[in-house]
């Protein structure tokens, strides 16, 4: 390591230490290597500047979010969820289940956990909590926990990133994410199945029968858009990034026109709302991006190449490192600096092992979700403790017999790279 | 209002252009795009000529890069940055301060010093021409004018940290709360 990367790595390290913004932390850390190294700090906000000017990819990331806030804006969370419980509510454990099934569906549009959380989130557990059928912790905590699938399925923002700093294909990646994101719901429901038996959660009223019909009709252009998506970007119909467009696109004419819940006023607050988000994540791409340029400058990951394989790591022993690793990062750090920082470090020897990255980048971006519900620092805790004022000692409580199954299922993905790229096999991915 | 308030409301509302233009503009870029298989469309109705539409793609990153700095030179608030808080959130009010007064002057001083070289940086940007922008704008845009707002962000937010880290000084700082 030389003397200007160290200091880059102190003032970094330092700076985010000491609760500075994790991207502005980057920047002055970049600007103290670049002036330690004689070159001059200008060349920071040149390589931030094109960088951000060049990655075509990374404009899906406001217009996902644009999404989701709409959805959550307008009436269509509310629909989804009445549609669920008259399927899956029946059964014991039910609105457990609901909750997960709401999950799949919702992050078919979403791409983004946390929205998931804050949105559909909220009013479930409401529902769940509301007569008292079920602790509070334990709908904060499975509500949580099935919130981590929504970047798995596709949309993902977090994919989105991973393509970037990885250059895979974003639709092959989508497609890796879909069976992935239906296993980790299949285990999170055999999970509730048992502790709702054993607990012996009191059952719902069924829906009557006769009402599947009419709620499946009021959710049906709901139910439309993971299938819009989904042809619209395999079916070479747009891009993955005008996928994003389609999907908020779709989403404002539901929600305005067709289920007619959105105001203007509403409209205005969900923009500057997006833009914040926007804004916010859009500059720790930009650090990302010079970090990244100082990173290679260094040749760390090269380096890093060279001395896996010198110690001669089977790849299974790396996968299996890189995902400890991961986890115990995702304990301090949030998804977007592990995917966009941390990842890039990993890939060349991933590269050089023979691993797929495709199927890397899904557990990868696995991995991080998991990291958002891993007491004690999980992002995904806090948001939800924040919008239900549910303490987050009952939901760190009740959280790891599910954090238990997703680790399962994690390590069984991460074992078998054939259950992630069957499905982008079958659409013609060669890789892997 | 305060003037203070509708010069927020305003930024607010300029980030909220963006980001309807940005969606706005893809949703063209998709229709124009479908619009060209139908024979003779651009012949009839020259409005629906595709290449009169090659600037759509450029014009999406220029409003995303403006819209990240422009944000948060103005809409971002301290809350909404991806932090590392929890050593911030442990320590005594007394030394969470002089975090803040830290974390800021480095942030202040870091950032307003690099306006000078990075401007130097961008001069010869002064020259370069847009890939498709002329299209839109007329002739006269180049790349500094596009990357023109990074210079916005820099002076702003290094005033804006100054500012906090005054605060911190004088007043000490909020007691943090964990938001969404």
């Amino acid at each position: 390591m030389t003397f200007e990367f160290a200091i880059c790595l102190a003032v970094m390290f330092g700076l985010a230490g000491i609760g500075a913004p994790i991207a502005y932390a980057i920047l002055i850390g970049a600007f103290a290597y670049l002036a330690a190294a004689g070159q001059g700090i200008g060349i920071a906000g040149k390589v931030l500047m094109d960088g951000m000017y060049n990655s075509f990819i990374l404009l899906a990331v406001p217009l996902f979010i644009v999404a989701a806030n709409i959805m959550n804006a307008g009436t269509i969370s509310d629909r989804l969820l009445s549609f669920c419980v008259a399927l899956v509510g029946r059964f014991r454990g039910g609105l457990g289940h609901v909750n997960v099934v709401a999950s799949l569906i919702f992050s078919g549009m979403s791409g983004s956990a946390v929205a998931d959380a804050a949105g559909i989130g909220k009013i479930i557990i409401q529902m769940m909590t509301k007569t008292g059928q079920y602790p509070r912790g334990y709908a904060a905590a499975i509500t949580a926990a099935s919130a981590t699938i929504g970047p798995i399925i596709p949309p993902s923002i977090p994919m989105v990133l991973y393509a970037l700093v990885s250059n895979t294909s974003i639709g092959y990646l989508f497609l890796g994410g879909i069976v992935p994101g239906l296993i980790m719901g299949v285990v999170l429901m055999a999970m509730n199945a048992v502790l709702a038996r054993r607990r012996g959660f009191a059952l719902e009223a069924p829906v009557p029968l006769a009402e599947l019909p009419r709620r499946t009709a009021n959710a049906f252009p709901a139910l439309l858009m993971p299938a819009i998506l989904l042809y619209g970007i395999y079916g070479g119909v747009t891009t993955p990034t005008e996928a994003a467009a389609v999907a908020a696109f779709y989403a404002l004419v539901l929600s305005a026109l067709f289920y007619r819940a959105l105001s203007l006023r509403a409209l205005f607050d969900i923009l500057v709302d997006s833009a914040r988000s926007s804004a916010a994540v859009g500059l720790v791409i930009g650090g990302a991006l010079i970090l990244n340029y100082v990173v290679a400058s260094e040749n760390i990951p090269g380096l890093l190449a060279v001395h896996l394989t010198g110690l001669d790591v089977s790849p299974v022993g790396f996968m299996l490192g890189v995902m400890l690793v991961l986890l115990v990062l995702g304990c301090v750090l949030d998804a977007t600096t592990i995917i966009l920082v941390i990842i890039p470090l990993f890939l060349p020897a991933a590269r050089e092992l023979g691993i797929d990255l495709v199927h890397f980048g899904v557990v990868a971006v696995i991995n991080c979700m998991i990291g958002l519900i891993t007491p004690p620092y999980g992002i995904l805790l806090f948001v939800i403790n924040a919008v239900t004022r549910i303490p987050l000692s009952e939901i760190i409580g009740e959280i790891w017999p599910f954090l238990g199954v997703l680790l399962i299922a994690l390590l069984w993905l991460a074992l078998a790279p054939g259950v992630v790229l069957w499905l982008p096999r079958m659409f013609g991915y060669a890789g892997g | 209002m305060t003037p203070l308030a509708t010069l927020r409301t305003l930024a607010q509302a300029v980030a909220a252009a963006f980001m309807a233009l940005m969606f706005l503009t893809f949703v063209l870029q998709i229709a124009v795009r479908y619009l060209a298989r139908v024979e003779g469309l651009a012949q009839a109705v020259p409005l629906f000529d595709p290449s009169r539409y090659g600037w759509t793609l450029e014009f999406c990153l220029l409003l995303w890069v403006w819209l990240v700095f422009w944000g948060n030179a103005f809409v971002v608030r301290p809350r909404d940055h991806v932090t590392f808080d929890i050593l911030y959130l442990a320590v005594r009010p007394s030394v969470r301060r002089w975090f803040a007064i830290i974390a800021g002057l480095a942030i202040c001083i870091g950032l307003i010093v690099s306006i000078g070289p990075t401007w130097e940086k961008f001069h010869i940007l002064r020259l370069k021409k847009t890939a498709t922008l002329s299209q839109v704008f007329g002739d006269w845009i180049r790349m500094r004018d596009i990357y023109s707002v990074y210079f916005l962000f820099l002076a702003v937010v290094g005033a804006r940290y100054g500012w906090a880290v005054w605060r911190a000084f004088r007043h000490g700082v909020d007691d943090p709360e964990h938001g969404a």
